[in-house]
């Protein structure tokens, strides 16, 4: 493995996230290129965490613009800090000042609110910026961003052009709500995160709940597999496994049973129809499927799930 | 050749091979992939496949698609060798920035089969224009071919220009607003209103490829073709008895793969007619997806429906509800005498809010007039 991917790779599972090789590569390529970074992927596979740890590794900061149906660029990129302009014209009231100068001095910089983007672009060194669940702003606003992309600058009309002093890294997620444009995919790098594998999964849930036992973490783990070849309306994603886990460690649960998994559903499960689908049709199999794969010979593997998914789960 | 000219030389070709499978993969990203291999270590497989795939797919459909031309363009059937014997060489040339520019040139030529084409300026274009489609000649067609393109281009010029006009918002102007006061001493006494931008206008065509319309469908999905390129919002979807969606295929940046494509993907081509299961299928498959109040649905058919009269009424009203407007635009309306007595014309034209000829160069230029959203 080329040493800077393998440094990436080592210091990202030093920020507690377990990342295989493809996305470290991603990345390193991502800070090598200086190119944007797509991630796509189901909804809690650990999309933003990327951004996160991407910005401890570089030891710089991060930038985030949560994205929503409406977000335009006063919210993203700038707007005038309006109360204060008010305010101040206010106190100048009786100075003698022409209008001209008046108004100069409310659009300058000091009355300016910086938006996320902006932000970004006017960093003393290069943040990391991410621009989360992109896929939830609309068309216009993605085209705005393209511009925003390709140029790193931005003109204030009352100020005038601001350049980018440092490009910064940036960072895209999406859940695939409604499909990004072409042009803007063209300029990213593209990463797709599955949901982990069971190896994946094990390795995380041992990593980050604080006091899980070995045949928990393993139930857990393979629990999360099984639940997964179900048609849902939301499949669960790691940050399911891990508050799923959590709930059962503070339920005191060493090993899963029916009580416990009844219990504890609402963590997993966030639609009314996913819970009951599973509770009706599903808890009998995939508590079946937990008691078989305690009698395969440890350690469990991807293809001992699988094996033991064929044989006891419903056909979706 | 060297050996870096080599390793070029087959990323130049495996990006072609991507291409030729749809992936969107142009000189830039061929560019990219070559910086991304100088990035990694080359002589390790997993890791090329690992930087490539993160440079040259852009969404998940494309990933089994990636590992599939990787597995056929990386692995001759001669056996590799494996480990540090692997042949790629190191490439330290190709990160030099000087390299760069006659790199991109290079692969410009390599990867564009053909450039764009100008429209010359062409004296018998008059007669042209008024002829219909099914009555040229062979060695017309071309310059027919080439008139439709240029056609489609100003219609999608005139039409993106049209969409930006503005109406009256609600939004307040707070800038504006604060501005104003400045003359009265910090005193808001008039307000200004932010102008909102219209959302652009999409266009969904639903082109009848069917026999009754074989001799017009071929320069109908030229217009389609060139329409999609200079537009950008246009979904085109295909019908004869049954409906296929032929966006991706025609977003082909070459006409003639595009039509390749399509043929591949419509497997009735020139086939019977059933309109009003076609819009059914639409209906329930992409309607919630595609129609808004702001979508312009044009229907191109003859309207000789085989099918189910009563599922075309259903259907037509639903697309009229629906949508913002609907424009039918049916080539025989260009032939002297025609009357839309076939029934399922009958059926539709309540439902239609502009029904026009599709028959000849001069129609396809006045279509420009009814894309305008408003009805009536």
């Amino acid at each position: 493995m080329h040493p800077e991917i393998a440094r990436i790779q080592s210091m990202l599972d030093g920020q507690g996230y377990v990342a295989d090789e493809a996305l470290a590569t991603s990345v390193y390529l991502a800070i090598q290129l200086r190119k944007p970074l797509l991630i796509e992927g189901g909804a809690g596979v650990g999309k933003t965490e990327v951004a996160k740890v991407m910005a401890a590794a570089l030891e710089t900061d991060l930038i985030r613009l949560q994205c929503y149906e409406g977000l335009d660029a006063t919210t993203s990129l700038y707007e005038w800090n309006y109360q204060r302009q008010l305010l101040h014209i206010r106190m100048m009231e009786h100075s003698d000042l022409p209008l001209e100068v008046k108004e100069r001095e409310i659009f300058s910089e000091p009355f300016l609110l910086r938006r996320p983007l902006l932000q970004a672009i006017t960093h003393h060194r290069a943040p990391v910026l991410l621009i989360d669940e992109c896929d939830r702003a609309d068309e216009e606003w993605e085209a705005f961003l393209l511009e925003v992309l390709s140029d790193w600058q931005v003109t204030i009309p009352e100020i005038g052009t601001i350049k980018a002093q440092h490009v910064p890294y940036v960072v895209l997620t999406s859940n695939r709500t409604r499909e990004l444009g072409d042009a803007l995919r063209r300029r990213c790098l593209y990463l797709w995160i599955d949901y982990p594998t069971f190896e994946k999964e094990l390795a995380i849930v041992r990593r980050k709940v604080p006091g899980v036992n070995g045949q928990l973490a393993g139930q857990i783990a393979a629990f999360m597999q099984f639940v997964r070849r179900a048609k849902l309306e939301k499949t669960p994603g790691l940050a399911e496994t891990l508050d799923w886990s959590a709930a059962l460690i503070a339920l005191h649960r060493d090993h899963l049973d029916r009580e416990a998994v009844e219990q504890t559903l609402g963590a997993l499960f966030k639609h009314r129809d996913d819970a009951n689908l599973m509770r009706a049709q599903w808890l009998d199999h995939l508590l079946r499927g937990v008691d078989e794969i305690g009698r395969e010979a440890a350690p469990w593997s991807q293809e001992t799930i699988s094996r033991v998914a064929e044989r006891v789960l419903p056909k979706s | 050749m060297s050996l870096a000219g080599d390793l070029t030389t087959h990323v130049v070709g495996f990006c072609r091979r991507l291409r030729a499978r749809d992936l969107p993969v142009g000189p830039k990203e061929a560019a990219d992939a070559l910086r991304a291999l100088a990035a990694v270590d080359v002589s390790n497989r997993r890791e090329c496949y690992l930087a490539l795939r993160t440079v040259l797919t852009s969404r998940y459909e494309d990933l089994a698609v990636f590992d599939d031309v990787f597995r056929e363009f990386w692995n001759p059937p001669a056996p590799q060798p494996t480990g540090a014997d692997q042949p790629e060489p190191d490439l330290p040339a190709l990160a030099s920035d000087g390299q760069t520019p006659s790199l991109l040139s290079w692969l410009d030529e390599a990867l564009q089969s053909q450039g764009e084409e100008s429209i010359p300026a062409y004296s018998p274009v008059e007669l042209l224009t008024q002829k219909d489609f099914s009555t040229f000649t062979g060695n017309e067609l071309d310059e027919v071919s080439r008139l439709v393109v240029a056609i489609a281009r100003r219609v999608a010029t005139r039409l993106s220009r049209r969409v930006r006009a503005v109406r009256r918002g609600h939004a307040l102007d707070l800038r504006r607003t604060i501005r104003h006061s400045l003359r009265r001493g910090g005193e808001i006494v008039e307000l200004a209103y932010r102008k909102r931008r219209i959302q652009k206008t999409r266009v969904v065509l639903l082109a009848d490829v069917s026999g009754s319309m074989d001799l017009y469908s071929r320069f109908l999905i030229q217009f389609i073709f060139a329409l999609q390129h200079a537009l950008g919002q246009v979904e085109t979807l295909v019908f004869s008895t049954t409906l296929t969606r032929v966006t991706e295929a025609l977003s082909e940046s070459d006409l003639r793969a595009a039509l390749d494509q399509v043929a591949r993907t419509v497997p009735d081509w020139s086939g019977g007619t059933k309109i009003g299961q076609s819009l059914r299928a639409f209906l329930t498959r992409y309607g919630g997806l595609l129609l808004t109040p702001r979508t312009v649905v044009i229907v191109i058919s003859d309207g000789w429906d085989t099918g189910d009269i009563d599922v075309l009424d259903d259907a037509m009203r639903e697309l009229h509800a629906r949508a913002g407007r609907v424009i039918w635009l049916n080539p025989l309306l260009g032939s002297p005498g025609y009357e839309p007595i076939c029934q399922g014309m009958r059926v539709a034209l309540p439902y239609v809010d502009v029904f026009a000829s599709a028959h000849n160069l001069e129609s396809l230029r006045q279509l420009e007039r009814h894309l305008a959203l408003r009805r009536r």
